[in-house]
């Protein structure tokens, strides 16, 4: 039960292409997470799953019936939206029932029964009798989230439900949903733009641009083996830093920046010219140039650059930094330092990135050259580089 | 002396310096507009009030002194309109509230519910707003005597029923012709409400499993309420104070179901000349029903309106 299927499915409005060719398989009671710049058509891939958009070209199946052209009340799906959509006039139990109704084989006894226990799961049991308008946005989220739920269907989908929270409740409710659809054991599509959101909640990320599918994959393998550039600057906070430039003689050229490639990243290159190096902000070191070398020569992946910016969040520092005899105004990278490792701005500092650690990436299609080495199991990664 | 006038409660410089041509200008505007609706107002009511003598002989607008004031004026139009009030009422009650139900639903069908074709069965309804009501009144008649007889057809139904007459029948087509004339405007009226909805209620239902009726049913007829107060008020006034098609369907004011647009022009008026107290009179008490509506529907009034454009 529950498996949706799209395959190769378009969406066309006049002219615009929002959606383009996306092929996606859902396992049965996985967390499936669109997730994309806004516009990237993750809305509209889910609105057609749901029935309220009809698919231009390609099909979509749930449960291995064909969808198409089933209205949204014959396929069994529940739908939280991001203004939660509740019926303004009718209180909160009423709301919850009103999907209930259409559902084949309940008395009116049972109906209230379901409703007061989906209540109960849920903690709104005291707002039963409230109309929408009198309750918090929190609230509201989860009588959206009831009224979900309480039919039992195949299929969850959530259009960023957790938008219009404030950050606190946000990161609870990310926790209590993540809960909810463990113990529920239904197949869900959430959409959204947050890519903390998808990191953390999803068993697998389906990553959109431009209404074409990007990469779908679990979460860590999006994070350390993307399938290119814009995947890679769109999973991780802060982004990941790249630098253009070419390759000449084994060396990367970039902008006041010289770094030699080793044999593993120069095979990945092969002829490609025009070349992103990517690099994770956490993979950088940073030290104090007084500190790190001394008098001594910078080595070949060692550079001497300013702390433009330093971000201070506590457990974690965000340092900006410019190349030091540089008159570039933009900032050449960043890296995340620990907490207890203060530089402030103006500092001279030495950047060391370790070529295990560099995404190559081609100039020109943004596609993956080659990807980081991961330490836990660079066999992996060796593969995923061919 | 200076210190005296420096505590007077009246502070005059305040005063003196608030004051500029601009407010002058337009204190004395609002004043003249006010005058300008008030006055013939107020002179129609203080008409109705006064004896022929005293209207011949005070300023039209002074209140009745004395001997002129009378109340026989009131009671003679009363008891001229008191047969066609029940038969205003019984024909633009119905009208109203079929025109008002009938546009709604068909305001949601052309803007909630999407089809083929749905923009030019629209631009019919846009066209329907706007064909004048005399360029019909030939076809009308035409239709409802001759090519379609519903009144006549009618007739004996009405006759057995008890207070009203065999003629009565005459106000069934009346007020199908005023609910097929009413719809166009009120369905425009409708959808513009309906298009400020959110969409995304009607999407939620759709996915909570309902039909297209049982949303309309459900959702949005509970939602439009305030709207159905404002169409109901415009449609209700526009059909009772109509005076072409009742004059075409109905004739005359001396036939038993003339409604009080067609007694309205007769009253008051004989060979003597204009008798102006008891038209005023009437004018009045014929205006009291739309009164009446606005006032208890003021709130609900306000309110669509507010929703409407916000």
């Amino acid at each position: 039960m529950g498996r949706i299927q799209l395959d190769h499915l378009t969406k066309r409005f006049g002219e615009t292409v929002a959606v383009e060719d996306v092929t996606l398989d859902t396992e049965d009671g996985e967390f499936l997470i669109l997730v994309g710049p806004s516009g990237c058509g993750k809305s509209t891939t889910l609105r057609m799953i749901a029935g309220l958009e009809r698919p231009t070209d390609g099909n979509l199946y749930i449960d291995g019936d064909h969808m198409n052209y089933r209205v949204p009340q014959n396929r069994d799906i529940a739908m939280v939206f991001q203004d939660y959509a509740l019926y303004p006039h009718m209180t909160v139990r009423e709301n919850i029932r009103f999907g209930l109704e259409e559902e084949a084989g309940y008395t009116a006894a049972e109906m209230d029964e379901q409703v007061e226990a989906t209540a109960a799961d849920l903690g709104i049991v005291d707002l039963l009798d409230r109309k929408p308008g009198e309750l918090s946005g929190g609230q509201q989220q989860r009588v959206a989230l009831g009224r979900a739920i309480v039919r039992d269907p195949e299929v969850f989908l959530m259009d960023e439900p957790l938008a219009n929270l404030d950050a606190k409740l946000r990161s609870q409710m990310r926790t209590e949903l993540q809960q909810l659809q463990a113990d529920l054991d239904v197949t869900t599509v959430y959409v959204t733009h947050n890519q903390t959101e998808a990191m953390t909640m999803g068993d697998r990320l389906a990553v959109l641009n431009d209404g074409r599918l990007q990469q779908v994959g679990e979460p860590l393998t999006l994070y350390h083996e993307p399938a290119n550039q814009f995947v890679a600057g769109f999973i991780g906070e802060p982004m990941m830093n790249f630098l253009h430039g070419h390759a000449d003689d084994e060396t990367f050229t970039g902008s006041g920046l010289e770094y030699p490639l080793d044999d593993r990243l120069a095979d990945a290159v092969g002829d490609t010219d025009e070349l992103v190096l990517g690099v994770r902000p956490e993979a950088i070191d940073v030290r104090r140039a007084d500190e790190a070398t001394g008098e001594r020569e910078p080595g070949p992946h060692e550079f001497r650059m300013q702390v433009a910016v330093s971000e201070t969040h506590g457990d974690q520092n965000v340092v900006s930094m410019t190349v030091d005899d540089e008159e570039t105004d933009h900032d050449a990278l960043r890296a995340v330092t620990d907490g207890m490792h203060v530089v402030t701005q103006g500092d001279s500092v030495v950047v060391t990135i370790d070529p295990e650690t560099v995404h190559v990436f081609d100039g020109e299609t943004g596609e993956t050259l080659c990807n980081r080495l991961l330490e836990t199991d660079p066999e992996l990664a060796a593969v995923s580089s061919n | 002396m200076s210190q005296s006038t420096s505590r007077s409660p009246i502070d005059v410089e305040s005063l003196v310096e608030n004051f500029n041509y601009r407010r002058v200008g337009k204190y004395a505007l609002v004043v003249l507009f006010l005058g300008f609706f008030l006055v013939p107002l107020e002179t129609g009511i203080m008409t109705a009030l006064k004896t022929n003598s005293a209207i011949a002989r005070s300023l039209p607008f002074a209140p009745p002194a004395g001997e002129g004031f009378t109340l026989t004026n009131l009671e003679y139009a009363f008891s001229q309109l008191t047969n066609s009030f029940v038969n205003s009422l019984l024909m633009a009650v119905p009208a109203t509230l079929l025109n008002v139900l009938l546009a709604s639903m068909a305001a949601y069908g052309l803007t909630m519910v999407s089809w083929r074709g749905q923009i030019a069965v629209f631009a019919l309804f846009l066209v329907g707003v706007f064909v004048p009501y005399q360029a019909v009144l030939v076809p009308l008649s035409q239709f409802w005597n001759n090519m379609f007889p519903l009144a006549r057809m009618l007739e004996p139904l009405f006759a057995a029923i008890p207070f009203l007459q065999g003629g009565h029948s005459r106000l069934v087509p009346l007020t199908i012709t005023h609910v097929a004339y009413g719809i166009p405007i009120c369905t425009v009226l409708f959808r513009s409400y309906y298009k400020s909805l959110p969409n995304s209620l009607v999407e939620a239902a759709k996915i909570d499993g309902a039909s297209i009726t049982k949303i309309y049913r459900r959702i949005v007829l509970p939602l439009s309420l305030p709207m159905f107060g404002v169409v109901f008020i415009y449609q209700f006034t526009q059909i009772y104070n109509e005076f072409l098609f009742s004059f075409t369907l109905i004739t005359g004011s001396n036939h038993p179901a003339a409604p009080v647009t067609l007694i309205l022009p007769a009253i008051g008026s004989s060979t003597e000349g204009i008798d102006f107290g008891i038209r005023m009179s009437a004018a009045f008490l014929a205006a009291l029903p739309t009164i009446i509506l606005y006032v208890a529907f003021a709130e609900q009034f306000a309110k669509g309106l507010r929703t409407e454009s916000g």
